[in-house]
């Protein structure tokens, strides 16, 4: 498809209910927000071109619903991902506190375990805050991923969430130029090895 | 009337499996039993299958056309189909196992799956088409989910039964009204086809182009109310006329006017009595004197569908064609010089130009009809493209199965098809054997598109008269019907028959075993074809022969057997057949009288 694209990632955005998966996606993709957005039915699909660090990356998100009634598909989705976004909300300690059950779950049905992982805190526009920042960057930090805080609402943080997980991956060779060599389904015919890279393991993040 | 029962307590079965009340309204959507989670996991599981089975771009539409349908018929809200989309562009097709799994638990499903292989059957046929596509992804979805594929047969069949008593039932104005519109598309199809017409002394019925404002009254019925029942109500009445072409009469019905180009004779031959939503046309590829000097009797054992036809065309040059295969081998050469001549043919050492004289005399009878055949073969397969492309068999999938020249017709046949629009979904599988034709991928790649479903190519290493025969006829050296063709398609299946035939004319002697061997069902057997391939198929060759022919005390059997499966369906009738089994539609039709 598109010729100067550097390859295609699979991304997916996991947390609980209620928590602004779907609004996250959407102030990205179409810079919109709705504070009525429906709950998402099964997953929800879109793609997007970004360029980071001059190469452009295309991604595929899957935005999986987060309601309990749905939770049976979330598995089929994370094969074949190579980066996360991990979502809770900073008003709801509740849905910070089932974090650990959404990693068990990432561990269980990821294919790969070096898949790159963003923690995100949604809502911070929000005045009852219930989870404090450092609370939510130590976790991070122990589970070695990448964080920030955002709100879908007020458009704070969402773009740079999406590009440092995309950073990220672009870093990390192995974990996307193989797999879109000999992949079963091909995402694009156009993909070609790794042009950019850079350095391995050139690991900043917004710690 | 039994075979309508059959479908309603199937209807009503998977009703009672939701657990709602009023077991008397036959038939409720299975959009409205399964969760909104298992009927996410449904149209994925299809988007998924519809990307694997038909990835290319020229499929698109046909993709993206069913899956919209489909999120529609499960009701499903317009938010899932950026996803469902993405699932049929051959996105996310990591969770297939997942989806089956999940579907399969589900408490409706997990009581009776079949379910699901019924409401993609009336999914498909809501419009009174049945591409070849859809049941190509029918027999998929089935294997992934493991139900076996005689149930499919079944269901068509039994669906088939209750569409045709409705017909019976047509009002008479609305009869009156359909054969005044059939007169006027008769005028005009006599200007569209040119190429010969339709006659034949019967009605010439419906085509699916005059159904089309039927269906579109009645489509609202069919998805809008119970599903499987409503089929077979005013709507199905359009629906089955579109499904059988020229009502009635199909393809016995046509009867070439004219000579149409080169070709002197073309007709189709019943092999069957029974009606299919799926039929298969056979191709002889020579006849010879005594048994086989007729067009049908190769195919005595085939059953592929319970609704077969024969193609018989240009007799005369075929039955010269035979005289001559038949001098060659019993007579006119010696066994020395046969062997003499099937090691310098499988040697290969020899080209073309070099022939010792002695072979050049067993030249001298065979090339001439040989090469007349060779020509009118093609010009056959392109009349046939024509006719199928023009829908004279209805809207309904096609298997050819051909051998020697017959194999060539339909490769000729699926080239033009793949020159002209809107070929798409009509060939569901193709058998060639022992085809004369190229054996080169690129000649095949686009005939592939053509098919749905499989194309097999039959061939034998040691077919040395195909060999010798085709030696100057072209200059080519590949011959399917020599070696497999390496073409990279899903579709492409090649089967080395050397094991099974010794010679060219054993395509004719061994039908049967062949049949077999293909995988393709015929009369007598009831076990599994040994040769089957791709895995989405594959339950399909063990399948179902034997519900056809199986007697009336091993049926009863096998019904207790299942009746633990379809209880509700015999509680609801009990007279008619279980649904799982189903019978030969002389017994239906039995038991419906009693």
């Amino acid at each position: 498809m598109d010729e100067d694209v550097l390859t295609t990632l699979k991304i997916l955005i996991i947390g609980e209910s209620g928590v602004g998966k779907s609004s996250l996606l959407l102030r990205f993709t179409d810079d919109t927000f709705d504070p009525e957005l429906a709950a998402t039915i099964g997953v929800d699909f879109k793609v997007k071109t970004i360029s980071v660090d001059g190469n452009k990356a295309k991604l595929a998100i899957w935005d999986t619903a987060g309601q309990e009634r749905f939770r049976t598909l979330t598995p089929s989705y994370y094969r074949g991902a190579q980066g996360v976004i991990l979502v809770y909300d900073v008003t709801r300690r509740d849905t910070f506190v089932k974090l650990d059950n959404w990693l068990n779950e990432l561990e269980t049905y990821c294919t790969r375990n070096d898949i790159v992982k963003m923690l995100v805190g949604n809502k911070i526009d929000k005045e009852n805050r219930d989870v404090d920042r450092n609370e939510g960057l130590k976790f991070a930090r122990k589970h070695s991923m990448l964080f920030i805080e955002a709100s879908a609402k007020t458009c704070d943080g969402v773009q740079c969430a999406f590009e440092e997980l995309v950073e990220k991956i672009i870093q990390t060779p192995g974990l996307w130029e193989s797999e879109s060599q000999n992949r079963g389904v091909k995402l694009s015919s156009k993909e070609e090895g790794y042009g950019g890279g850079g350095a391995c393991g050139g690991y900043c993040s917004m710690l | 009337m039994a075979a309508e029962e059959k479908w309603k307590s199937l209807a009503s079965k998977q009703h009672s499996g939701a657990g709602e009340a009023g077991g008397k309204e036959p038939g409720v959507l299975l959009s409205q039993q399964l969760a909104e989670p298992g009927r996410f996991a449904y149209a994925a599981l299809c988007g998924i299958s519809l990307a694997w089975l038909f990835p290319e771009e020229e499929q698109s539409s046909f993709r993206m056309g069913f899956i919209e349908g489909f999120v529609k018929w499960l009701d499903l809200p317009d938010a899932v189909l950026p996803a469902m989309t993405a699932f049929a562009n051959g996105l996310g097709g990591e969770g297939t196992e997942t989806f089956a799994q999940l579907l399969l638990q589900d408490p409706i499903l997990k009581e009776n799956p079949v379910v699901i292989t019924q409401d993609l059957l009336s999914f498909s046929l809501r419009d009174g088409h049945y591409d070849a596509r859809a049941r190509v992804l029918i027999c998929h979805i089935t294997w992934l989910l493991r139900i076996p594929l005689e149930e499919l047969e079944v269901l068509e069949e039994s669906l088939l039964e209750s569409l045709k008593e409705q017909k019976e039932e047509e009002s008479e104005t609305a009869e009156a009204a359909r054969k005044k519109k059939e007169r006027r598309k008769k005028l005009k199809r006599y200007l569209l086809i040119g190429l010969a017409t339709v006659g034949g002394g019967t009605v010439i019925g419906l085509t699916g182009g005059l159904a089309a404002p039927l269906v579109a009254a009645g489509a609202a019925t069919v998805i809008g109310s119970a599903g499987a029942a409503a089929l077979g109500s005013t709507a199905g009445i359009a629906v089955m006329a579109s499904l059988f072409g020229a009502a009635g009469a199909g393809l016995t019905g046509y009867k070439m006017k004219k000579r149409v180009g080169a070709i002197e004779e073309f007709e189709f031959l019943p092999l069957t009595e029974g009606k299919q939503l799926h039929i298969t046309i056979a191709i002889t590829g020579w006849l010879c004197p005594g048994k086989y000097g007729s067009f049908t009797a190769p195919w005595s054992s085939m059953l592929q569908s319970s609704e077969q036809y024969c193609l018989a065309w240009e007799s005369k040059y075929l039955m010269e064609l035979g005289n001559a295969l038949d001098t060659l081998l019993n007579g006119f050469v010696n066994m020395m010089a046969q062997e003499a001549l099937k090691f310098t043919v499988l040697s290969g050492i020899v080209t073309a130009l070099t022939w010792p004289t002695s072979l050049l005399t067993v030249a001298n009878v065979i090339d001439n009809p040989w090469g007349v055949c060779l020509h009118r073969s093609a010009e056959v397969g392109k009349h046939l493209a024509h006719i199928l492309l023009s829908r004279q068999q209805g809207k309904r999938p096609v298997t050819l199965i051909g051998f020697s020249l017959g194999a060539r017709v339909i490769y000729f046949c699926l080239q033009e098809m793949a020159q002209e629009k809107d070929f798409q979904g009509i060939i569901e599988d193709v058998v060639l054997l022992g085809a004369p034709v190229e054996g080169d991928p690129k000649y095949w790649k686009p005939i592939a598109k053509v098919v749905s479903g499989r194309i097999i190519n039959g061939y034998c290493r040691g077919d040395w008269l195909l060999g010798f025969v085709y030696r100057t006829s072209s200059a080519q050296i590949n011959v399917a019907g020599l070696q497999p063709v390496d073409l990279e398609d899903r579709r492409m299946v090649n089967m080395d028959l050397s094991s099974v035939v010794n010679g060219h004319l054993d395509y004719m002697k061994q039908m049967d075993t062949i049949l077999k061997a293909v995988g393709i069902k015929t009369k007598e057997e009831k076990g599994s074809g040994s040769f089957s391939s791709p895995p989405a198929r594959q339950s399909q060759q063990a399948a179902g022969s034997g519900t056809q022919k199986e007697e009336g005390t091993e049926q009863e059997e096998d019904e207790d057997v299942a009746a633990s499966d379809a209880l509700s369906a015999s509680a609801h009738c009990p007279d008619s057949p279980s649904p799982v089994l189903g019978g030969t539609k002389e017994q239906t039709a039995g038991e419906g009288a009693s």
